[in-house]
């Protein structure tokens, strides 16, 4: 099977061929969808939202500029998306269930998961009870193995901040996966 | 500084300065400890690939939505080809209707005179044969200069 280069396809997209974009999404569609996963934690929203990311690609592909490469663009519009889910999915649940803040859950504590040897279920519960900026910034780094200036640029926000939010989001994982 | 240390963030003076640091600090040789642990769960993590078939959904919907701009962008031509549709609409409708009006009148001149001899005749040679009920219907009705 040939390689083909990324800007070749980026090229023969703006050129008005279909086939550059299929490339485009076979080749990313893997760490889109495994990004939504862990920002959003449910299969069918995850997979509502990836899909989300590549019409938004397509739609805005001719304007990409190769000053950044296209995964951390592609990171940027699943980052927007995804924010975007939170807020629609915290505004439907608001709008379900009002009154039951003071109802006890039953969904287990991620030290609990953790506990039972569920490491991938502890691990995304635990980020299900992190501040969405926090969450985001500590996905990226471990689970996309993005360096800070990636994610700086995904996140629209500067290294310094990337840094913070980083060590934060590791500090509060750590008191809520006590057992490690 | 623990979380960038880990990430291999620091440059190569502030790395130094904690590779010396972290030896006499307990404190933050625990810290850099559990950020390791936790490095090592996420490590481990299922990854999770794409559905199967999630791209030609994608594809799929790309279509769609080509396909609803495209009738969308039909749906609104100009008023003046509308117009112009209509009335190309309404002279077709009315050379059918003259047209249609015309050859029937040309029609009814030409069977009036056979159709009352046709219908009562059972001869498919002769249409009116002398001792038929069309041949005595036509010998009545002939004009009376003619017996």
């Amino acid at each position: 099977m040939t390689f083909i280069n990324e800007s070749d396809l980026i090229e023969r997209f703006k050129k008005g061929d279909p086939s550059a974009f299929e490339a485009i999404l076979l080749r990313h569609q893997d760490r889109i969808y495994n990004l939504c996963r862990y920002m959003l934690h449910d299969p069918q929203n995850a997979q509502d939202a990836a899909q989300d990311v590549f019409l938004k690609a397509y739609r805005s592909l001719k304007d990409f500029r190769p000053d950044s490469a296209l995964y951390t663009w592609l990171y940027r519009i699943a980052v927007n998306t995804c924010l975007d889910y939170m807020r629609k999915l915290r505004r439907e649940a608001i709008k379900r269930e009002p009154l039951t803040e003071d109802v006890p859950s039953d969904e287990p504590f991620p030290e609990q998961l953790y506990e039972s040897g569920k490491i991938t279920e502890a691990l995304q519960l635990a980020l299900q009870k992190l501040p969405e900026k926090l969450r985001m910034a500590i996905v990226l780094r471990e689970i996309e193995d993005l360096s800070y200036e990636e994610i700086a640029e995904a996140l629209h926000a500067s290294t310094g901040t990337v840094k913070s939010r980083i060590s934060r989001a590791r500090e509060q994982l750590r008191h809520l996966l006590r057992k490690i | 500084m623990v979380s960038q240390y880990m990430d291999g963030e620091l440059g190569p003076d502030e790395k130094k300065d904690f590779d010396s640091h972290i030896q006499s600090c307990a404190s933050c040789r625990e810290g850099l400890e559990e950020i390791r642990v936790l490095h090592g769960l996420f490590a481990s993590a299922e990854r999770f690939p794409a559905p199967y078939g999630f791209a030609t959904r994608v594809l799929a919907n790309l279509e769609e939505k080509a396909g609803s701009r495209l009738r969308s962008l039909l749906s609104i031509r100009p008023l003046f080809l509308r117009a112009a549709q209509a009335a190309l609409a309404l002279v077709i409708m009315t050379v059918g209707i003259t047209s249609g009006n015309l050859l029937l009148a040309e029609r009814n001149d030409l069977i009036g005179q056979t159709a009352v001899q046709e219908t009562f005749s059972l001869d498919l040679f002769q249409a009116t044969p002398p001792d038929s009920i069309g041949g005595i219907y036509n010998t009545l009705m002939r004009p009376s200069h003619e017996k």
